[in-house]
């Protein structure tokens, strides 16, 4: 085989320049083969959001529009995802959508929504990101491992749950309302202003949960201090709290 | 001859188309017996009040379709026993069948209420039935918690490790369909609820009245059906 010197050194060249080409727009090779889709449907100023995810990322923000931006990124070009409009908002069933099919690979999610919305978010694997909701209804769900990270949160029922990962919380409990964050192993951390009123049950393994300026001599301790009781404030909103492994951390804001 | 085939032969009588013998022998009879002469009365009046007002009503259209009508009537009011004719002896079936249901209006209401009470009872006694015995086959299909009371915590480890087993049957079909990582996070996050069971039912071996673990328990084994019956969908 004959190698011409100069055409090989002319190729070399052509890839270093490609290559430098890439990394100067930002874009590794990996993720030319994603594939990107950004959808809008139009919502009332309430609306519910539910999102069904079989692997990847979910963030959920609002916007002062009243639609809904869906803009999905996909690892492989065969997953699928086919929103449905309902009378009350919008459906994405991952699961539903790709059942039979061998390997998806991730889906990441990104979701803008108005702030009075509702939220019900599931994924097999994957963290959810949930900021700033004002609706009736925000519940995050991890079967497995990922963390669920809910900011400014001021919604009537929340629900947080996965096996590994952690659980941070920052906003408020409304009065009646339902609180319940419950992990395996992780830790699950409660963000509150000082001036918060609920009932609480918090189980964890014993010395695991921490009241931080939310203890007071009034609470209770059951089985050998794996549990804790007790009302803060008015008391007006339930609070449910349970770790198997991990820490149950209360901060005031 | 008694009165009754006298009285019988009357309107014969009356209209005196019989023959002069048995004439003779009615007219004599009618001489000594007050009710037949009675009877014989009455008839006379009413066939010369008919012959007086001849032709002053217009005829019956059909005369004999009518007094079919009227025949008819008359058997179907003869054939139906009247509580008189129950004879005293008689047995409660011949009683029941031979009543006559005619019931007030208060008396059909409280009859009606009374058959929808019982309806409803029997409903919701069959529907816990229904309910307890689904619970006990040990296929439970929701997430609900186990019952804490009523049953011991081995009984209901047993329970519902039948479920946990007819889940993870579905799931073994599944799995080799998963790609490795995805395998490699369900068997991780698998055993973290699996520990969190190991611990209670050792401490429960300890302490076997320990609410706070019973629950715990509870909740870790309701946990694990549910991250079986999720990955059992793939």
């Amino acid at each position: 085989m004959k190698i011409h010197p100069l055409a090989t050194a002319y190729r070399m060249r052509n890839s270093a320049a490609i290559l430098a080409f890439l990394v100067t727009l930002g874009v590794s090779p990996g993720a030319l083969a994603q594939q990107k889709v950004s959808r809008h449907f139009p919502a009332g100023k309430t609306v519910r959001l539910e999102l069904k995810n079989l692997s990847g990322t979910i963030t959920v923000e609002t916007w002062a529009r009243e639609e809904i931006k869906i803009t999905a990124t996909m690892e492989t070009p065969t997953a699928r995802f086919n929103p449905r409009q309902t009378d009350v908002g919008l459906v994405i069933d991952v699961v539903s959508d790709n059942r039979g099919r061998n390997d998806v690979g991730d889906i990441n999610f990104k979701v803008q929504v108005p702030a009075r919305s509702s939220v019900d978010l599931e994924t097999r694997r994957g963290q959810i990101t949930v900021s700033n909701i004002q609706g009736d209804l925000v519940r995050a769900h991890i079967s497995t491992e990922g963390n669920i990270e809910l900011s400014g949160i001021n919604a009537a029922r929340v629900f947080a749950s996965n096996t590994i990962g952690d659980i941070y919380f920052d906003g408020e409990f409304a009065t009646g309302g339902t609180y319940e964050f419950k992990s395996g192993r992780g830790v699950i951390t409660l963000r509150l202003p000082a001036n918060c009123g609920f009932r609480l049950v918090a189980t964890a393994p014993a010395e695991k949960i921490s009241m931080g300026q939310f203890w007071h001599k009034g609470m209770k301790l059951l089985g050998d201090g794996r549990r804790i009781i007790g009302d803060v404030g008015d008391g007006r909103a339930s609070v449910t709290v349970t770790n198997y492994q991990g820490n149950i951390n209360f901060l005031r804001r | 001859m008694n009165c009754e085939k006298y009285q019988d032969l009357l309107s014969d009588f009356v209209d005196g188309s019989l023959p002069q013998s048995d004439y003779d022998r009615i007219e004599t009879h009618l001489s000594v017996c007050g009710p037949c002469a009675e009877a014989r009365n009455d008839l006379e009046a009413i066939v010369g009040f008919c012959r007086e007002h001849r032709g002053e009503y217009d005829a019956v259209p059909n005369e004999r379709a009518l007094w079919l009508r009227i025949s008819n009537t008359l058997e179907s009011e003869l054939s139906v026993p009247s509580p008189a004719s129950i004879p005293p002896g008689a047995g409660w079936w011949f009683r029941l069948m031979n009543r006559s249901w005619e019931l007030s209006f208060p008396q059909l209401a409280a009859a009606v209420t009374a058959i929808i009470i019982v309806v409803s009872v029997v409903t919701t006694v069959g529907l816990r039935r229904f309910t307890f015995s689904a619970a006990d086959s040990g296929v439970q299909t929701s997430g609900a918690p186990l019952a804490l009371n009523g049953s011991s915590v081995q009984d209901r480890f047993r329970q519902q490790q039948q479920v946990v087993a007819y889940w993870n049957q579905r799931v073994e079909l599944n799995k080799a369909r998963w790609n490795p990582q995805m395998r490699e996070t369900f068997d991780r996050n698998m055993s973290v609820i699996d520990a969190a069971v190991n611990d209670s039912m050792s401490r429960l071996t300890q302490n076997p009245h320990d609410e706070v673990t019973e629950e715990i328990l509870n909740a870790a084994l309701n946990d694990k059906v549910e991250l079986l019956k999720e990955f059992a969908d793939l």
